[in-house]
């Protein structure tokens, strides 16, 4: 099918192995000779390992330790402070000591039983308040904005000084596949195949574990049931167990996680704490403003500096701030790894900056929508670290609409009515106002990535996709084939679009940070192009484009300063609740959302990143809730954590608003996490709406809201 | 490794199926729904079931529901889909099941099950509670008839002699929905899948201005359902609608006997609070005469 405007929708090139069931996972597959492994974890949170007696092994059954990795024993990240093997100290409960690997699972469970480990128990940190009572195990910090001394001095004259703390929690990404990795041993060379989104961090991880040279391992990605950032940097800790066993015992072994084990283990989104300090006039206008961002690392450093900065930068919400002033810290503490999450720091940073910004408003006496309109940044305006936003903004014409197609002011009247007249059910009404940098931060594109795409065109004509990006549900096979269709000028379904493996693919970067679209998808548009411009029938033709960097205010990483982002998805979520007061259950009423994505590549799979990154959104403002004690993640199963199902997220009314880039094929920008973000702000602003209570959290469960309803219950008492 | 197999014992007809009982000790298995979740292995390992196994849910003397003399009678394998579908379920129930997991395990899961399986957070529990149910036990020696709340002596813990089968709940002089108040709430983190962290049901009858009848039983507070006929029977002939002390000393009592529990699913305080006020909005909400 040709399209005449490539947002018509198609279908997905994956889309009848996958509702047929017929899309083999990497826990369908079979080889002979197949081992499988099982990880000893850590039952404690901190400690110094002191023996291990591992018990008698059966012939077949094989201990993988330390003692195995031929290179330095640290999973490849940022900073090498995670163990593959932590034979050592170990740091959070779960963390993998060795692995067992053999034919039976059965009988490795059995085994994993009979193994005693002697420790010497430390002192832990299980929760972010220690560690900030501490502040001693600081993974990273960053500061920038206004200078504190004239912030204090614009702070002397206010009318009043409002400062709050907010906190947000946990939140598991519930892929549909766990996490699965399996590594293959192939005449002194390494394969590893599994459910991943980043192909090269593992290559990269596994040159490093196994101290050898590009050419010995290959990585190849199997379907992959949902990522969501999880399959980020987690799958390149499996990815070092499996080659080693792999590489020890010669055949294959198989890593699978069953939902319990990854509920557990696997890397969350870091829970935080915001501090924010804002001078206010007498109008209630705000005069300064400065920001102390906390993230829980968990027990080692990942990539939680990098999502500190996402934080940091989105600190400021979509708002032009007089005198801004930001600082951030990840802390580490004795708990499960946190990692990359869809938003990847921004969505606590929108959470907290649309919840003070709605407390604000409530000071001022104004609505929340109101008074949060007046700080819009517009286009021409700076960014918080001096950038611009050099692209037109919709966002006033956004609200405008949506706020005639909610009819806003008649619904909330109405709402007032019908609580007044209810005494169990009250109905509220909230926006949030969002954006997002699309693509890796700063120089990152440049300096980090630098993306390589390659387009092979055989004998025979056919053109296929070479780039390291992995399909993981979100559509690539379909979106990235159709831009290179379209400047082929022939059907989507004729371009091939393999699995990659690294083998044959040139390394395009990691699919994360909303940039597979426009980073990737752009160099592809501009490959097609010469391609078409050089297409000679019947010959074998290789085109190869590498990134080219955009000139912008040069980002300048030491004072965080200069333009963060190339480009910013826009976005606006307006949504209503019923909340239960004898219950605090929140049933949601209509939602609305406009997004500005510059151009939608294909409307039903941007329709699918919006209904299902809403659905997370809005589920971890109220829903979601995973909890860790002594160092233990609670919530061993979905039950018990609470994603929603079809019956608690309602029909979402979207629209997009094109407003095409110039550096995106066709226009395009981000979509992944812009859709994520505004939900549980939007949700928050609701339920405030709809109780008239402020809250300083998320999630906030029925738990929270009945607590604080007995509270003001018990305070209104109080006063007579 | 050899894997050791169970037996599993699959008989045309429920005579059969009992003398089986009486010969072995046997998991028994309705809908499996809870009992697979039970004996889950890790991944990849078959369940964990010692000894043999026997089937019943196929057993037709199991899914009759009819009316005799007064009393409803529901056979213990009706699964929740069938008695959704059945004209003589009362209506509260229906409601209560149509909030029980989801489609899939509506049409495994049964009520005996539910029952023999004895969880605080048992969803028809609470109901059978307030209607006073019986339960009709049988092996080889003949039928025994049991009140639920005999029967049901903590979390997982039942009064069933290895020998016995429940064949049959009945409902007692099933109370005339129109001209009595009831009501059943399930409070859980989501609308489907989901634990109850707190159940309700409540049952009221007024006449003439005073109360006739009141029961309430709640679930998810403690180890089994929480229902107290002395409290209850405090309510007895008071004027309707109930007076302010009257009222509070209700919420008061029970607030006495409810003891819940903090778990990953919810915590005390939100489980003893929400459990009142679902009571004290029971006891106010509505206009009966
Ligand atoms: C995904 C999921 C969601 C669920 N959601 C809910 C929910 O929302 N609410 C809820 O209350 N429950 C829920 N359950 C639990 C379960 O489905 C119910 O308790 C169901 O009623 C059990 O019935 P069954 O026939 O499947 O029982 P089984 O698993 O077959 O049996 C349960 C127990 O009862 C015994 N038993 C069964 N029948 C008899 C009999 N006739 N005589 C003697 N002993 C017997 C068995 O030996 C076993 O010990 C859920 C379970 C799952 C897996």
């Amino acid at each position: 099918m040709i399209t005449k405007d490539i947002s018509q929708s198609v279908v997905k090139k994956d889309h009848v192995d996958k509702v047929a069931g017929q899309l083999p996972y990497i826990s369908d597959v079979k080889m002979e000779d197949m081992l499988y492994g099982v990880l000893f974890r850590s039952p404690i949170a901190y400690g110094k390992v002191l023996s291990i007696q591992y018990p008698t092994l059966p012939e077949g059954y094989h201990v993988i330790g330390a003692e195995h990795i031929p290179g330095g024993n640290f999973v490849k990240i940022l900073v090498p402070d995670q163990p593959i093997f932590a034979n050592e100290w170990v740091n959070y409960i779960g963390e993998p000591i060795f692995m067992l690997v053999g034919k039976e699972l059965k009988v490795l469970y059995q085994l994993l039983d009979e193994v005693e480990v002697e420790f010497e128990e430390h002192e832990a940190t299980y929760t972010l308040d220690d560690a900030i009572g501490k502040m001693t195990d600081v993974m990273a910090t960053h500061e920038f904005g206004e200078s504190l001394q004239s912030i204090e001095k614009i702070e002397q004259e206010a009318y009043q000084i409002i400062e709050e703390e907010y906190e947000t929690g946990y939140q598991e990404h519930v892929y549909l596949e766990p996490q699965g990795m399996l590594g293959i041993y192939q005449e002194d060379k390494i394969q590893v195949q599994g459910s991943m989104q980043c192909l090269y961090y593992i290559k990269n991880a596994l040159i490093s574990a196994l101290a050898c040279d590009d050419d010995e391992v290959r990585v190849i990605q199997s379907p992959t049931g949902g990522g969501f950032g999880g399959k980020e940097d987690f799958p390149s800790m499996m990815a070092c167990h499996v080659a080693i066993a792999a590489q020890v015992v010669k055949k294959p072994v198989m890593l699978l996680f069953d939902r319990s084990e990854d509920l557990v283990v696997t890397t969350k989104r870091h829970p935080s704490k915001i501090k924010y300090k804002t001078a206010l006039d007498k109008e209630g206008n705000i005069l300064s403003m400065s920001t102390e961002v906390f993230l829980d690392g968990g027990a080692n450093t990942g990539l939680s500096p990098v999502v500190l900065q996402r934080a940091l930068l989105n600190s400021a919400g979509v708002y032009k701030i007089p005198h801004y002033h930001a600082k951030g810290y990840v802390l580490k503490t004795n708990t499960v790894p946190n990692g990359a999450f869809r938003g990847f720091g921004a969505p606590q940073s929108f959470a907290g900056i649309e919840s003070h910004m709605g407390h604000l408003a409530r000071i001022a006496g104004k609505d929340p929508l109101e008074y949060k309109r007046r700080y819009l940044v517009k286009q021409g305006d700076p960014t918080i670290t001096n950038g611009r936003f050099r692209d037109p903004v919709f966002m006033e014409d956004m609200i405008e609409d949506l706020l005639e197609t909610m009819k806003y002011r008649e619904t909330k009247e109405e709402f007032t009515r019908f609580n007044q007249q209810s005494p169990r059910y009250k109905k509220g009404i909230g926006t949030s106002l969002f954006l997002h940098g699309c693509g890796f931060t700063g120089s990152g594109e440049r300096d980090h990535i630098k993306a390589t795409v390659k387009l092979l065109k055989t004998k025979e004509d056919k053109v296929l996709v070479k780039i390291s990006n992995s399909d993981m549900g979100q559509g690539i096979f379909t979106t990235l084939s159709k831009i290179v269709a379209q400047e082929l000028n022939v059907p989507y379904e004729e371009i091939l679009f393999p699995y990659p493996d690294t083998k044959d693919v040139p390394d395009s970067g990691p699919t994360v940070a909303s940039r597979t679209t426009m980073i990737v998808g752009k160099l592809l548009e501009r490959a097609a192009r010469r391609l078409k411009e050089q297409w000679q029938s019947g010959a074998e033709q290789e085109i190869v484009e590498h990134y080219v960097h955009e000139e912008m205010i040069p980002w300048d990483e030491k004072t965080f300063s200069g333009d963060a982002y190339p480009a910013y998805s826009w976005g606006v979520n307006m949504v209503e609740v019923e909340v239960d007061s004898l219950t605090g259950n929140v049933q949601l009423g209509e939602i609305h959302a406009s997004f500005d994505i510059g151009k939608a590549i294909d409307e039903r799979i941007v329709k699918g990143q919006i209904d299902g990154g809403m659905a997370q959104g809005l589920a971890y403002g109220f829903m979601e809730k995973m909890t860790s004690k002594q160092g233990k993640i609670q919530q061993r199963s979905i039950t018990d954590y609470g994603p929603p199902t079809s019956m608690d997220i309602v029909h979402i009314e979207s629209k997009l608003y094109d407003n095409p880039y110039a550096g995106g094929p066709y226009g395009a920008k981000g979509v992944g996490e812009l859709t994520l973000i505004g939900g549980a702000p939007a949700v928050q602003s609701a339920i405030e709406d709809a109780l008239a209570v402020s809250f300083y959290q998320i999630p906030i469960t029925p738990e929270v809201i009945i607590e604080s309803l007995e509270k003001r219950e018990g305070e209104a008492v109080d006063k007579i | 490794m050899v894997t050791k197999t169970v037996d599993s014992y699959h008989f045309d007809k429920l005579e059969e199926t009992i003398a089986k009982l009486n010969e072995e000790d046997c998991t028994i298995i309705a809908g499996g729904t809870d009992v697979m979740v039970l004996h889950k292995s890790r991944r990849g390992v078959a369940p964990k079931i010692a000894g043999p196994v026997v089937f019943i849910d196929h057993l037709s003397e199991l899914k009759q529901t009819y009316l005799a003399e007064g009393n409803l009678h529901i056979g213990a394998c009706c699964t929740y889909g069938e008695m959704l579908e059945h004209s003589l379920i009362p209506s509260v129930f229906k409601k209560a099941i149509r909030e029980v997991a989801a489609p899939a395990i509506r049409n495994r899961g049964t009520i005996g099950g539910n029952i023999c399986n004895a969880s605080p957070a048992g969803d028809m529990l609470p109901l059978l509670y307030i209607f006073n149910a019986k339960l009709v036990l049988r092996s080889f020696l003949g039928d025994r008839i049991v009140e639920i709340h005999d029967f049901i002596q903590g979390p997982r813990r039942i009064a069933r002699q290895q020998n016995e089968l429940l064949v049959e709940v009945i409902l007692p002089d099933v109370v005339d929905e129109e001209s009595t108040y009831l009501v059943f709430e399930k409070i859980a983190n989501r609308q489907a899948d989901a634990i109850s962290k707190v159940s309700f049901a409540g049952l009221l009858q007024v006449k003439d201005g005073k109360v006739a009848d009141a029961r309430f039983a709640f679930g998810a507070v403690g180890p089994t359902m929480v229902r107290s006929l002395e409290i209850e029977k405090k309510l007895l002939a008071k004027g309707y609608p109930l007076r302010a002390e009257v009222l509070e000393e209700v919420v008061a009592d029970f607030s006495s006997v409810i003891n819940p529990i903090d778990d990953q699913r919810s915590t005390a305080y939100y489980r003893e609070t929400v459990a009142l006020k679902l009571l004290r909005y029971f006891l106010t909400s509505k206009e009966l005469s």
